[in-house]
């Protein structure tokens, strides 16, 4: 990650018990190692449960995104639980809901479906990183 | 004189709820080593030992409600961390229960003289190699803490789970949540985990008559809860308090 770019942390959940969980993961690294590996960072959701230091500290400075894959929305929770702000929330159900023919299946292996609707969540999330970073360094339209 | 002859009565035994263990896998997104620990669970999870055992998302502790965190409480666990950070381990610990076992796969592959694990996303023959030895590791512990094996080649101590702490019941992502129920007893609070479970199962096999449920009841209780020897009356009274006001709400819906 550029340290000199604005940066976004990504916090994806760590769903193990449904498909929707694997896209959140997927979808998380879709976004941070092919389409903004620059300007976002990974973080596991297991530091900010365990309370490590350097992930509180990177949810507090940067703005975050977080992927859950249920209504528990644990990847938010516990980003505000340990001080960050949460840019932006997305879950997989509603980007399931808009898109209907991708219905995931698998957990350990996602099936094609799921693999594109984290590819389209991805390319989805990217847009606001973008925006993020246009805020966080005083560009964009706004006059 | 002579007796009349009597059909001896047929006691028919609660059927226990099932024991399973518990699989936590830290999860952790940004190295390949965690990768290898959520592929691993699941390899047991749905595979190797399917039906077995169980597991929770790990994130549940603190954003779920207390019928996961009552968890590790409720089933022997086994938490599994990609690296020495143990955030599984330390994780359920702090808001579960302490972990049966705990492995660390960063230590399964210094072991095996595994090097180079990498691939997050899509593992490296390397990874594939600590998930197969992480999950047979994991095996090991299973069959040990269900009694199937005394001392297996399982690398890791297994202490059994001790008891104890809030309400509540919550459906969570992965399946899990364990009822529990908070009772007064001998002036104390105290959670009783699988309480509403132990009811059912009773309710089944006895009907709604508390008068010979006493004694099954705290043995079930027991299963899942630490009483100790000199407080058993205190709960017996409660036990079959609560079981009569739990029969009678079933009856009254």
């Amino acid at each position: 990650m550029n340290e000199s770019k604005p940066q976004v942390v990504i916090v994806p959940c760590s769903g193990i018990g449904k498909s929707f969980g694997s896209v959140a993961r997927e979808a998380g690294y879709e976004l941070c190692d092919e389409l903004r590996p620059n300007t976002t960072r990974l973080v596991a959701l297991s530091k900010l449960v365990l309370g490590d230091e350097q992930a509180r500290e990177r949810v507090r400075r940067f703005p975050a995104i977080t992927i859950d894959g249920c209504k528990l929305m644990c990847a938010a929770k516990l980003v505000k639980h340990n001080g960050g702000t949460v840019a932006r929330e997305v879950a997989v159900l509603d980007a399931y809901r808009q898109h209907k023919e991708l219905k995931p299946d698998g957990i350990a292996e996602l099936n094609v479906e799921g693999k594109q609707l984290a590819r389209v969540m991805a390319e989805e999330i990217a847009e606001v990183v973008d925006g993020l970073g246009r805020d966080a360094s005083g560009g964009g339209d706004h006059a | 004189m002579a007796l009349a002859a009597t059909r001896p009565v047929e006691v028919t035994m609660p059927s226990l709820p099932e024991r399973k263990v518990g699989i936590v896998a830290c999860s952790g997104e940004e190295l390949a080593e965690g990768t290898v620990t959520r592929l691993a669970a699941l390899k047991v999870l749905h595979e190797l030992r399917r039906g077995e055992t169980v597991t929770i998302c790990l994130p549940l502790f603190l954003a779920g409600g207390e019928g996961d965190r009552a968890f590790a409480k409720f089933h022997p666990t086994i938490t599994v961390d990609g690296c020495d950070l143990k955030c599984a381990a330390h994780g359920t610990e702090t808001y579960s229960g302490k972990p049966a076992a705990s492995i660390v796969v960063s230590e399964i592959a210094a072991e095996h003289g595994i090097a180079g694990i990498e691939g997050r996303r899509c593992l490296n023959q390397a990874g594939q190699k600590a998930v197969a030895l992480t999950a047979e590791r994991l095996v090991a512990l299973v069959d040990q803490l269900l009694g199937k094996r005394e001392r297996p080649d399982a690398g890791a101590s297994v202490e059994t789970p001790a008891a104890s702490s809030d309400s509540g019941v919550v459906g969570c992502s992965c399946g899990s949540g364990i009822p529990v129920k908070v009772l007064t007893i001998a002036g104390q609070s105290v959670e009783v985990v699988a309480l509403p479970l132990i009811f059912d199962k009773l309710r089944e096999a006895h009907g709604s008559s508390t008068g010979s449920v006493a004694q099954d009841l705290l043995e079930m209780v027991k299963v899942y809860n630490c009483v100790a020897p000199e407080a058993e009356a205190a709960w017996r009274e409660v036990l079959v308090r609560e079981f009569a006001a739990h029969c009678a709400g079933e009856v009254s819906k």
